[in-house]
């Protein structure tokens, strides 16, 4: 840098003997050498008008000047110097609107370079029986990236902390390995991304752009289900990728033989790492999320609140999330603890309702759906249309709501538990070879 | 060698270029026009090094050549001119040119013309046509809120993006930020970009004489605006703008609908007691209904203004900079606004509450 500087000092006395003073004052007052390459030397210049100027004018006088005092060298380029653009007129004008408060521009919520949030972190991230293999494999994959599960494939049903998870192995690579460059993205952006460098014939650039990380996260890879074209790129990308060892992670709501529409090349390349899955969250692994999320937003509950709350959220963490934030938002309030009342109102009104289905609401809704009476699956008749109904009706209430055999008999009509269990496997068989029927059962469960 | 003009037509010229020819100290052919002529065209260029411009002009000439006019002489001079007089004929001698009107008639000094830097033109852009009107409305929503001091450059420009079927104009000096969304009635879209705050009023004043649709043409160092012979050419800003949207209060706890003119009566009283800070306290109470403006001047005196609102929320108190408040009205078309606070130390949203609902101002509040 001294170099440069020195050399260039030289050169611009020089130049002032060789210029009016006047020009010299305007053109060559904010320049400087920014750096030399292979003898070309890089002119920092203020804007692009001193730029064309100096070129125009005075190319080669300051080319034969810079040879003067360095023979090597052979060329002279102008780049536009953004330092110099924001030293001019400093301190000139103070603010006189001191004391109002600055908003916290640079506080990136998310870092741009990377895309990560930095509030996901393994610090915040509450490990429990559900989560377990996937807290270890993220682990693992930390203190080694590219070396060992390659590519990481976390799934789990909505609201179980996947993108906290990974972002969290992002924030925490970058953190203990800051050589890594690691980049977090949603399989959306992937591909609008891509959609954009296809358009502007500018598919090199993209893939040059991906190229540069050690470690990329990629979320909710199911939406690249039926996209083939992205599906390819995704695939070249992988396969470039994984060549060089370095790291994936991949997101999805379900395992990669189950996502429909994707190609059998990606699956299997999907499976090569390790795939783990988020399981159903249980009650403890409830209550210490509701604690933490306790602690982050500095509210106390007792441990029968806690209890109330876990229990009555099922499998996301995001609505306990949101069911605390509002606990804490109606204590901080009326300034003082909620009573159990209070908190059960809460969770009434903020978490979607349970499905209450009795033996009755199936009934009607099979009855309908073949168009037959409701008293009739009631009766001792035999007649066919009814027969079938009745038996999809004892089939579905004892493979999804798990009841009795004989309780299923008394309820409908008082019939034998023998021919309740007749009829249930009947139709779990029939369902297996006949795909019609496995249609209709599908379609019954999702009116039910 | 002479060169006859349209009065009419110099005058327009002179009206868009005469006050972007700077004041330059050390350079003097900088505050002249360059008039660049041969016999069927002259093209007039005026520069302040981080502007440029070039109107290219019919006129009538025996012969081509170059000169460069002091553009505050010629400006007065030609302004003055009935609209009558038809034709300007300006003779150009060894250093001086000789301006005649079938009226008056006048010599003026000229400088070399040997000094006058080009105006870089823009090879490789992104090309963006879109209505100057239209782009006038955007800057002049929002380039108010910009930093003064260029400490931080990409504070002191305005930054326009794309954002969906809008062209999205913000500027902030991190104490308010200004945003105002215009319809882009062209489906191209133009590239994110920040205009220094410094040229945003010559920007301003061209397209306003303009108007209709003109071009736009973004580089990486370089914007121009291109309309019928006319050439703008202004430094852009290398930088990266804050990604502001995460200041935006997502919600408030406290709100005032108010009638806009209600709210500038009401805090031009009180500024009349403010302090040197010109700070205003805003005293919002929903129970009580009461909303007034507070201030206080241990030299002058004290006053209370009240201003009659629909009231929603919680009652609050805050103090704001009455500066950073008023400047707002200028984009604020429709007749009532609302105020949205969101709590001690967090900013205040402003905006329209009916018709136009595209522009949104942040201000912060005073700490004390």
């Amino acid at each position: 840098m001294n170099d440069y500087s020195q050399m260039w000092q030289t050169a611009l006395i020089e130049i002032e003997s060789a210029v009016s003073q006047a020009n010299f004052s305007t053109w060559f007052k904010e320049t400087r050498i920014v750096k030399e390459l292979d003898g070309v030397v890089y002119l920092g210049v203020p804007n692009s008008f001193t730029q064309e100027w100096l070129y125009k004018k005075f190319h080669n006088s300051i080319l034969r000047i810079l040879r003067q005092t360095n023979d090597q060298v052979r060329a002279l380029e102008y780049i536009i110097d953004k330092e110099n653009n924001s030293k001019k007129e400093e301190g000139k004008r103070k603010m006189v609107s001191a004391p109002t408060i600055s908003m916290p521009l640079h506080d990136f919520y998310i870092n741009k370079e990377d895309n990560l949030n930095p509030r996901y972190t393994f610090e915040s991230f509450v490990v429990g029986p559900f989560n377990e293999l996937a807290h270890a494999a993220s682990q693992t994959i930390v203190k080694a990236p590219g070396q060992t599960y390659n590519p990481l494939f976390i799934y789990g049903d909505p609201g179980r902390g996947k993108t906290h998870l990974i972002q969290a192995v992002g924030n925490k690579i970058k953190k203990d390995l800051p050589e890594k460059k690691v980049f977090y993205l949603t399989s959306e952006r992937f591909c609008t991304e891509f959609f954009a460098a296809l358009q502007e014939n500018k598919a090199n650039q993209f893939k040059e752009k991906y190229r540069r990380y050690d470690v990329v996260i990629m979320d909710d890879v199911q939406f690249f289900s039926g996209k083939e074209k992205f599906q390819e790129e995704l695939f070249h990308f992988f396969n470039t990728f994984k060549d060089t060892g370095r790291q994936l992670v991949f997101s999805s709501d379900r395992h990669p033989n189950v996502i429909p529409g994707l190609e059998e090349r990606l699956r299997s390349r999907f499976g090569t790492g390790m795939v783990v899955d988020l399981q159903e969250l249980d009650q403890e692994s409830r209550m210490a999320i509701v604690r933490a999320k306790c602690a982050s937003q500095n509210i106390t509950m007792s441990p029968e609140i806690v209890e109330i709350v876990s229990s009555s959220i099922e499998d996301n963490i995001r609505e306990i999330e949101g069911v605390v934030n509002i606990i804490a938002c109606q204590t901080q309030l009326k300034n003082r603890e909620l009573n159990v009342n209070e908190i059960k109102n809460i969770l009434k009104n903020n978490t979607r309702p349970k499905k209450m289905v009795s033996v009755k609401d199936v009934v009607r809704v099979v009855s309908d759906f073949y168009n037959i009476d409701e008293e009739s699956i009631y009766n001792k008749t035999r007649r066919k249309e009814v027969v079938r109904p009745r038996q999809m009706i004892m089939y579905l209430l004892r493979e999804d709501f798990g009841i009795s055999f004989p309780s299923i008999g008394e309820k409908l009509g008082g019939r034998d538990h023998t021919t309740v269990i007749h009829s249930y496997e009947k139709v779990r068989e029939e369902i297996k070879k006949n795909s019609l029927l496995a249609q209709e059962v599908s379609q019954l469960r999702s009116m039910i | 060698m002479k060169i006859e003009i349209q009065t009419q037509k110099l005058k327009e010229i002179m009206r868009k270029i005469e006050h972007i020819a700077g004041k330059h100290a050390t350079l003097p052919v900088l505050s002249c026009i360059l008039i660049e002529y041969n016999k069927n065209t002259a093209i007039f260029k005026a520069t302040n090094l981080d502007v440029g411009i070039e109107v290219v002009v019919p006129i009538k000439s025996e012969n081509s050549g170059l000169v460069a006019i002091p553009a505050h002489t010629l400006g007065a001079f030609i302004t003055q001119l009935p609209d009558q007089s038809s034709i300007v004929s300006l003779e150009i001698e060894a250093g001086n040119v000789k301006i005649t009107t079938p009226q008056s008639s006048g010599v003026i000094k000229t400088v070399s013309s040997e000094d006058f830097p080009t105006i870089p033109k823009i090879s490789e852009g992104k090309e963006v046509e879109i209505d100057a009107d239209i782009f006038v409305k955007g800057l002049k929503s929002v380039w108010y809120s910009s930093s003064v001091s260029s400490i931080k450059p990409e504070l002191s420009s305005v930054y326009i993006y794309n954002e969906g079927e809008y062209i999205v104009f913000a500027a902030t000096d991190s104490f308010r930020l200004a945003e105002k969304k215009v319809k882009s009635l062209k489906t191209t879209k133009i590239s994110d970009i920040l205009i220094p705050f410094r040229n945003i009023a010559d920007v301003i004043r061209l397209l306003e004489i303009v108007n209709g649709t003109i071009k736009i043409t973004i580089s990486k160092n370089l914007v121009s605006f291109e309309k019928d012979g006319t050439y703008l050419v202004s430094r852009v800003i290398d930088g990266v703008f804050p990604d502001y949207h995460q200041i935006i209060p997502k919600s408030f706890i406290t709100e005032a609908v108010i009638l806009k003119q209600d709210f500038i009566n009401a805090l031009k009283i009180s500024n009349i007691f403010s302090d040197k800070f010109n700070q205003v306290r805003l005293v919002i109470d929903p129970k009580k209904k009461i909303f007034n403006i507070q201030t206080k001047n241990s030299d002058i005196g004290e006053n209370k203004t009240l201003v009659s609102a629909a009231l929603t929320g919680e009652s609050i108190e805050v103090n704001f900079n009455y500066k950073y408040i008023a400047d707002c009205f200028q984009s604020i078309e429709a007749d009532s606004i609302s105020l949205q606070l969101s709590g001690l130390n967090k900013p205040m949203i402003i905006r329209p509450v009916s018709g136009d609902q595209t522009f949104l101002y942040i201000v912060m509040p005073m700490n004390r």
